[in-house]
């Protein structure tokens, strides 16, 4: 957990979505973000699936965006997932680990599945390594977007 | 360190309780006064830290390091070779469950090898620190003065000199100081003293044996070692989430990790293909491009085994490879739900046999798995299937299908190379080993597997360890100040001049200790030779050699020889000077000289070397 206004600034995160067109984090600033790092070969990131799913469909309409990041897997797996588990949501495919290294200055993933929340004013708010709980996560984001931006 | 001096007078009763005050460790034939009080907490603390910093125990602990290292060669450790371990506990049952209870698979992370490296380590810090300051106390102390009767020396010569007493010695400093001895001036006497360097080279070893304990633990905590397994055609980034296995050091942390990339452009191997060795491998090349940081130039790097990347100060060797066949799924929805290389594992070395398996969490209406084995070159062996050459001459896979529930939407964690078929039944298929391009149709509508081609993978072992070089310097650093330790000798020179007729006598006395004693005569002797020469000016050359215990007469010219000796001429004698000046302790009392005086206590009379045995 980082304080709102301590919390080390996100870095630029640039990458291809699985549908192909570009995406900058830049582009959603001013929203709250979820960012979660994941693979479908990832047993707890699995698990817990079908959470990120449900807070996505239940946070969308205030605002947050939900945006995934991909690890080790292949355009066609990740779509499979997606699919799998009704995420709404986008992804980012990550094959060389660039977005995984852009953060290492700020606040790295230290496994997968791994989450974090950036709040209005870009900077990160929370860390969550392992697989997220439904109230755990929910209690971030909504402490999130009662932050300023 | 044992200074030889007169053994301490004991205290007079009352003084029941005071500790006297003697070296740490070492000192056997002191007894304390046997009017005693109790033992109390700080005499048992202050006993306890003398046994520890004590060379016994620092040797103790430095042989049970070595014999705790031996289980940690021995078996099969966990940081290092996993499967081995769990391949342990299938063999012993019973006996590896005990191991692990005394850390015998995580040795090197074990509590009591920390205990014994931490113990280790304290010993000689409490040890060298004391004796840093001592040592460098003495090695700034000035040499002692001069005895009153340098005859009584080991080496001792006496000459003549037509000098007056005050210039023989002015002389005589001036040569010592020129010949880089410490000089001290007295009443009619001069000390020189040389061999400090030895006190250097003791103080240099201890400290580098420190630092060597230091950076080898510097290493541990603060550097890590990973694996990755990279397929042709991809890339990865040195994170955590990206390596296969993460084995840091106890005060690294995902941030500290350097932030390079590697990709993988391709990879050839060679390998014999005809004589006995035929299928060994020849040769492995890995062309890889690289970056030091995201956004820096892409570099090229030709890896091969023994050849390691150096970037970034991480070194990156290439452990092994092998083949990933790539496949394409489609699921009964019709949609490709898999596409992509999967690393199968060598499990024979002669054809590279590899194992592998597929899952396809994702697909519907059933999930998919697949497992069997990769060929190279496929030959039908009565028939069975083996792989005759590692190359891939004949590709083929063989794969078992199975369908329903993989087991990974619970959470537990699973290989990626074991397929748990607890949940799966098996697909009746025909058994065919697929060449490129052939595919196989499950039944059921279930889905289609195609097998597309194949790449080959390498494994990568990341290691960084920043004691690296620190240990090497100070391994360096210890060898040298033990050489310097065991080469360069203290030794000692008093003259001494009183007036005689025609000018002056002199007395020239040297002193080293016993194992030096070989060299230190043949020094002594061009000393003695050129200090006669010097104190020679232009009057009569006289010098007389007297070594052993003639009385000292007093003024005159001539002295009564001793035996051992007739006389010092520059250079040409040095040989003979030398063999006739190897003193014993006894040699100068069993001259032929008057027998008085021939049991004076040598250690209270003379200033005997400070003796540096630990």
């Amino acid at each position: 957990m980082y304080g709102a206004t301590s919390g080390p600034a996100a870095p630029q995160v640039t990458g291809t979505l699985l549908s192909g067109s570009r995406f900058t984090l830049a582009q959603d600033r001013g929203h709250v973000v979820v960012l979660n790092f994941w693979g479908s070969w990832c047993t707890p990131c699995r698990a817990e699936a079908p959470l990120l799913s449900r807070l996505a469909r239940h946070f969308t309409p205030r605002g947050v965006r939900f945006l995934g990041v991909d690890i080790r897997d292949s355009p066609a797996t990740a779509e499979a997932f997606q699919r799998d588990f009704a995420i709404s949501y986008p992804s980012l495919n990550d094959p060389g680990d660039e977005i995984a290294l852009g953060f290492r200055d700020t606040v790295p993933p230290a496994g997968i599945p791994t989450t974090l929340v950036i709040g209005r004013s870009g900077r990160i708010t929370a860390r969550v390594i392992g697989q997220v709980s439904y109230p755990g996560l929910r209690g971030l984001i909504t402490q999130a977007l009662a932050q300023p931006a | 360190m044992t200074e030889v001096r007169a053994p301490a007078p004991p205290g007079p009763p009352g003084e029941a309780g005071r500790a006297p005050p003697e070296a740490p460790g070492r000192s056997p034939g002191r007894r304390r006064p046997a009017t005693r009080g109790p033992f109390g907490k700080l005499e048992w603390a202050r006993w306890g830290w003398r046994q520890l910093t004590s060379m016994r125990t620092a040797l103790i602990l430095l042989f049970l390091l070595a014999l705790g290292s031996v289980p940690g060669s021995v078996l099969p450790q966990q940081g290092i070779n996993p499967q081995a371990v769990e391949q342990y506990y299938a063999a012993h049952p019973a006996l590896a469950p005990w191991l692990a209870r005394f850390s015998l698979f995580n040795v090197f992370a074990a509590p009591w090898f920390a205990a014994i490296y931490l113990l280790l380590f304290l010993s000689l810090a409490g040890c060298v620190v004391p004796r840093t300051f001592r040592l460098a106390g003495s090695a700034r102390q000035q040499p002692p003065r001069a005895p009153g009767n340098l005859s009584r020396l080991p080496l001792s010569t006496g000459m003549a000199s037509p000098l007056a007493p005050g210039a023989a010695l002015s002389t005589a400093s001036a040569l010592l100081a020129a010949k880089r001895y410490r000089v001290r001036t007295g009443d009619g006497w001069v000390s020189a003293e040389k061999g400090y360097l030895r006190e250097a080279g003791n103080l240099l070893f201890h400290l580098a044996l420190l630092a060597l304990l230091a950076a080898v633990g510097m290493g541990g905590l603060f550097g890590y070692k990973a694996d990755r397994l990279l397929v042709a055609g991809q890339s990865f980034g040195n994170t955590v989430t990206a390596l296969d296995q993460f084995r840091p050091g106890r005060l690294v942390s995902a941030a500290d990790l350097q932030p390079f990339s590697i990709a993988l452009s391709s990879f050839s191997a060679r390998y014999v293909s005809a004589g006995p060795e035929m299928g060994q491998p020849a040769s492995f090349n890995a062309y890889l491009s690289y970056q030091a940081e995201p956004g820096a130039a892409a570099r090229h790097y030709d890896l091969r085994v023994n050849h390691p990347l150096n970037v970034d100060n991480v070194k990156v060797y290439l452990i092994g490879h092998g083949y990933a066949p790539v496949f394409k799924v489609t699921d009964g929805t019709g949609r490709v739900v898999f596409n992509g290389p999967v690393p199968f594992i060598p499990v024979s070395l002669n054809g590279l046999t590899s194992e592998g398996v597929v899952k396809v969490p994702d697909a519907r209406p059933q999930q998919l798995g697949f497992a069997g084995v990769f060929l190279p070159t496929t030959v039908d062996v009565g028939g069975k299937l083996q792989s005759a050459f590692p190359a891939p001459y004949r590709p083929a896979v063989s794969l078992v299908s199975y369908a329903g529930n993989l087991g990974m939407n619970g959470g537990a964690s699973q290989s990626v190379y074991q397929l748990d078929t607890a949940g799966l039944h098996r697909l009746p298929v025909k058994p065919r080993p697929l060449a490129p391009g052939q595919s196989i149709k499950l039944p059921g509508g279930v889905g289609t597997l195609t097998f597309t081609g194949y790449r080959q993978w390498i494994s990568l072992a990341i290691t960084y360890d920043p004691g690296q070089l620190p240990a090497l310097i100070a391994a360096i650093a210890a060898l040298a100040g033990l050489l310097l330790s065991f080469l360069v000798r203290r030794r000692r020179v008093f003259v001494r001049a009183a007036p005689a007729a025609g000018g002056s006598a002199v007395e020239f006395g040297g002193l080293a200790r016993t194992e030096s004693s070989e060299t230190f005569g043949a020094e002594f002797a061009d000393l003695s030779a050129e200090l006669s020469a010097a104190l020679a000016g232009a009057g009569e050359r006289g010098p007389h050699g007297s070594a052993g215990r003639s009385p000292h007469s007093g003024a005159g010219g001539r002295r009564p020889h001793g035996t051992v000796l007739d006389g010092i001429t520059p250079a040409g004698t040095a040989p003979t000077a030398h063999a006739a000046l190897v003193p014993s302790p006894d040699c100068a009392a069993r001259t032929t000289a008057p027998p008085h005086a021939s049991d004076s206590p040598a250690s209270s009379e003379l200033p005997s070397i400070p003796d540096e045995r630990e």
